[in-house]
């Protein structure tokens, strides 16, 4: 199914008052909400990605992200159903490591974000993704994702490798630019279709 | 500071210090006479915060007694006595005494350290606090990063701050890369143990014009290479803000991973916190916080700040530790849980930390913290959310589950800060700005009656009342340039807005300095407490006075005539008495460390 139409709410940010109560999972089939939670190396674009997806903006000059930031956005599948993702981005550095727990917890989606230009980058996101598998919510939805497709000439992780590491491990893959927008929205879109549907509604 | 032996009586409040110098203050009386019928009326409702005449008359026993070299108070009138505008090289070179506590040694070269500079290190944890308005020019993050200690341009910084472990490994540099700094961090760490390994401690080492500032926490080494000659004591305040900050970011048990392994390297733990640093070291300049130990209010009528606090209060009572709503660096109100109290140095680095992370300003965020003087083992939780530009909210708590109730509060928040148009207040309180010397009421007495509002004064600029003093210069009457008054009661101040001739940046540095210098030599141990002090030299008239409710510093223009400036300052304090709730945040918990 093509899920090329979802529409960014604008009002994100905000509670966009889908569902009620801030920390249920949203309770009938059409409306979903989901925790989503990136991880990765500092500098690999996480919040470019999320402040891409969210605000559809690119702001080039680095930011180094705190503890972690929230943001939520809904998207509309084809199949007229909503997911509405609570999107915590998570600080690289090295000393919020400890505390990423306090971050996943609980969260039905990890987005785990390397940067193609650099190989140190791509071994802490096999660390994160080991982490998950340890300690995550038992069938947690995980997305590999390959920021900064835009720097082909500077590429030092090939496609492949993402590809290859993302299959032994059951995950999504995709490679994404913030820059330029590319697979951004597919990327969310593609973790929305992948949602454990409640059984029954 | 001090109300030792002094206050005899409710009104008094400076008072008969034992140890002047009877043939000083002899040389006083004709200074600091002004007894006018104005101060007797005045008096009457002067609540103990004016210089009354009575209080005057014990002042001229006691104006005495300061820093021989530095700051006695001059009967003759010296230009230039103190402060040459260019570089001084006079200052704290060798031979002449310092100001800081150390002792009255000298040393040539940094090679030569003398017994009298090495003491032991006093652990007073003093730090420096937070503030107020700000130069917006300033961008931060770090400078000159391809230097290193060989490069002439790093040697010919006027300020350098260090952080190092205890085996010599670089943690940050102000200037130049860490990594490069390898052998300059060694060096300072074996001038350290060299001293530690006789059983002592090294605080300062001067060499020339420069003095070289050490602070030792644990594990953790902090120096200060400056030849700006602020007072030692400056300079150790500020590295225990640095050092502070450190803990804000990691906490004190960073010092396990150095028991664990003392070639621990912690540069990866800070990283991309530079500007956290850098931001911090820029307030050093500017901010009266990081030297007076006391927070600032953005003036809001009273009502306005009421409805603030109201709603603050009303999260506080559902588990939040603190609530903490700022605008840049002033305070428009904050509540603390139960009779926990927020200490304003982790005021300040708290505001510093938000303030200097752009990515709080992106979305709202809920990040771990240590507030060094609350805990400075342990992690709370900071929600903040900046509600406009300026304005921002932080909620603190030890729950690391919180995040979900943080932001249905503020969104409570919210919903009544708009409501009650504290917003708009906010932005309109920031357009105006605060007390202005040129609106200083001409005579207090007239108000008395009415509540007087800050805000109608601060708008008319050529207000009629304007006073006709005998000496009119640029600024305020009697070349009253600009003053700060800080509240003792509520760890608060409040500073007025520079005014001509105070208009480049430069000009309110070297004052910001010169307030340093006396802040520092009023507190100075060993030979203060101190009641008043009045300088003239070839930039300023400074005047200080210190009694038990607050501590005001006054910075004139330097022909200002000495009676007239001591007149104006009592009416200075009037003005403030009759507009602190506007200033000052009331009913906060003293805070009580």
């Amino acid at each position: 199914m093509g899920c090329s139409s979802s529409l960014p709410d604008r009002s994100s940010g905000r509670l966009t008052g889908l569902n009620t109560g801030e920390n249920s999972e949203g309770p009938d089939a059409k409306n979903l909400r989901v925790k989503l939670v990136l991880l990765g190396d500092s500098g690999v674009g996480k919040s470019c990605i999320v402040l891409r997806f969210v605000r559809g903006q690119f702001d080039p000059t680095s930011k180094v992200t705190v503890g972690a930031s929230f943001l939520s956005q809904t998207i509309a599948l084809q199949d007229s159903t909503t997911v509405k993702f609570e999107i915590w981005d998570t600080a690289g550095q090295e000393r919020y490591a400890a505390l990423a727990p306090l971050y996943y917890r609980g969260a039905g989606v990890a987005v785990i974000v390397y940067d193609i230009t650099s190989p140190d980058s791509f071994a802490k996101a096999q660390y994160w993704v080991k982490e998950l598998q340890k300690h995550g919510s038992p069938g947690i939805v995980m997305a590999l994702v390959g920021n900064k497709a835009d720097l082909q000439e500077k590429r030092e992780v090939q496609v492949q490798d993402g590809i290859d590491y993302a299959e032994k491990n059951g995950m999504f893959f995709i490679e994404t630019s913030a820059k330029t927008a590319d697979n951004i929205n597919q990327l969310f879109e593609e973790i929305a279709k992948r949602l454990p549907r409640p059984s029954s509604s | 500071m001090s109300s030792d032996s002094s206050s005899s009586s409710p009104l008094s409040d400076g008072f008969a210090d034992p140890n002047s110098d009877p043939k000083l203050v002899d040389e006083q009386f004709d200074l600091l006479t002004l007894n006018e019928p104005a101060e007797l009326e005045r008096n009457r409702r002067g609540n103990g915060n004016e210089i009354a005449d009575e209080t005057l008359n014990r002042e001229r026993n006691n104006i005495v007694a300061e820093d021989d070299v530095q700051l006695r108070v001059e009967d003759q009138e010296i230009f230039g006595e103190e402060e040459p505008p260019s570089p001084r090289s006079s200052g704290y070179a060798g031979g002449r005494g310092s100001s800081s506590a150390t002792s009255p040694s000298r040393i040539g070269e940094a090679s030569e350290i003398d017994d009298n500079e090495i003491q032991e290190l006093r652990n007073d944890g003093s730090l420096g606090r937070i503030s107020d308005y700000h130069a917006s020019s300033w961008v931060p993050g770090k400078r000159h990063v391809d230097e290193d200690d060989a490069s002439i341009s790093w040697r010919k910084r006027k300020k350098h701050f260090f952080i190092l472990s205890n085996s010599g490994k670089p943690i940050y540099s102000r200037y130049g890369d860490e990594h490069k700094l390898a052998g300059f961090s060694a060096t300072l760490q074996a001038i350290i143990s060299f001293v530690e390994n006789s059983g002592d401690r090294v605080k300062l080492v001067k060499a020339g014009k420069h003095q070289v500032v050490f602070l030792v926490k644990g594990p953790i080494y902090l120096v200060c290479i400056s030849c700006t000659e602020e007072p030692f004591e400056s300079l150790k305040g500020q590295l225990e803000l640095i050092y502070g900050q450190l803990i804000l970011i990691l906490t004190k048990s960073i010092n396990r991973c150095f028991e664990k392994n003392p070639k621990f390297d912690m540069t990866p733990l800070l990283g991309g916190t530079d500007v956290v640093f850098s931001s911090l070291i820029h307030l050093f300049s500017w901010n009266p916080a990081t030297f007076l130990h006391a927070y600032t209010c953005l003036p809001l009528a009273y009502a306005t700040r009421q409805a603030a606090s109201a709603i603050l209060q009303d999260v506080a009572d559902s588990g939040v530790l603190f609530a903490i709503l700022m605008c840049k660096h002033k305070v428009i109100s904050l509540v603390g849980a139960q009779k926990d109290s927020l200490h304003p140095d982790d005021m300040l680095l708290l505001s510093n930390f938000v303030l200097s992370s752009e990515s709080f300003r992106t979305s709202e965020s809920f990040s771990p913290i240590c507030l060094p003087r609350y805990n400075p083992m342990a992690f709370l939780y900071a929600y903040v959310h900046f509600l406009d530009v300026d304005t921002y909210l932080m909620l603190l708590t030890t729950s690391s589950d919180a995040f979900y109730h943080l932001k249905e509060c503020r969104i409570r928040i919210e919903v009544v800060l708009l409501k009650s148009n504290v917003l708009s207040e906010v932005k309109r309180s920031m357009m105006d700005g605060g007390m202005h010397v040129e609106d200083l009421p001409a005579d207090p007495l007239p108000q008395s009656g009415s509540s007087p509002h800050l805000g109608k004064q601060t708008l008319t600029s050529d207000s009629p009342e304007r006073p006709r003093e005998p000496f009119i210069g640029i600024g305020g009457p009697a070349g009253l340039w600009h003053f700060i008054y800080r509240s003792i009661f509520l760890d608060q101040y409040v500073s007025s807005e520079f005014s001509p001739p105070l208009n480049s940046p430069r000009q309110q540095k070297r004052l910001f300095r010169a307030y340093q210098r006396l802040y520092a030599s009023m507190h100075a141990k060993g030979i203060g407490p101190h009641k008043t002090q009045f300088r003239r030299d070839a930039n300023y008239v400074l005047l200080c006075w210190v009694t038990q409710d607050f501590e005001f510093y006054a910075a004139f223009d330097p022909l200002a005539d000495k009676a007239l400036a001591i007149k104006t300052c009592n009416r200075v304090c009037q003005w403030v008495k009759d507009v602190e709730n506007e200033i000052f945040l009331q009913g906060a918990s003293p805070f009580s460390w």
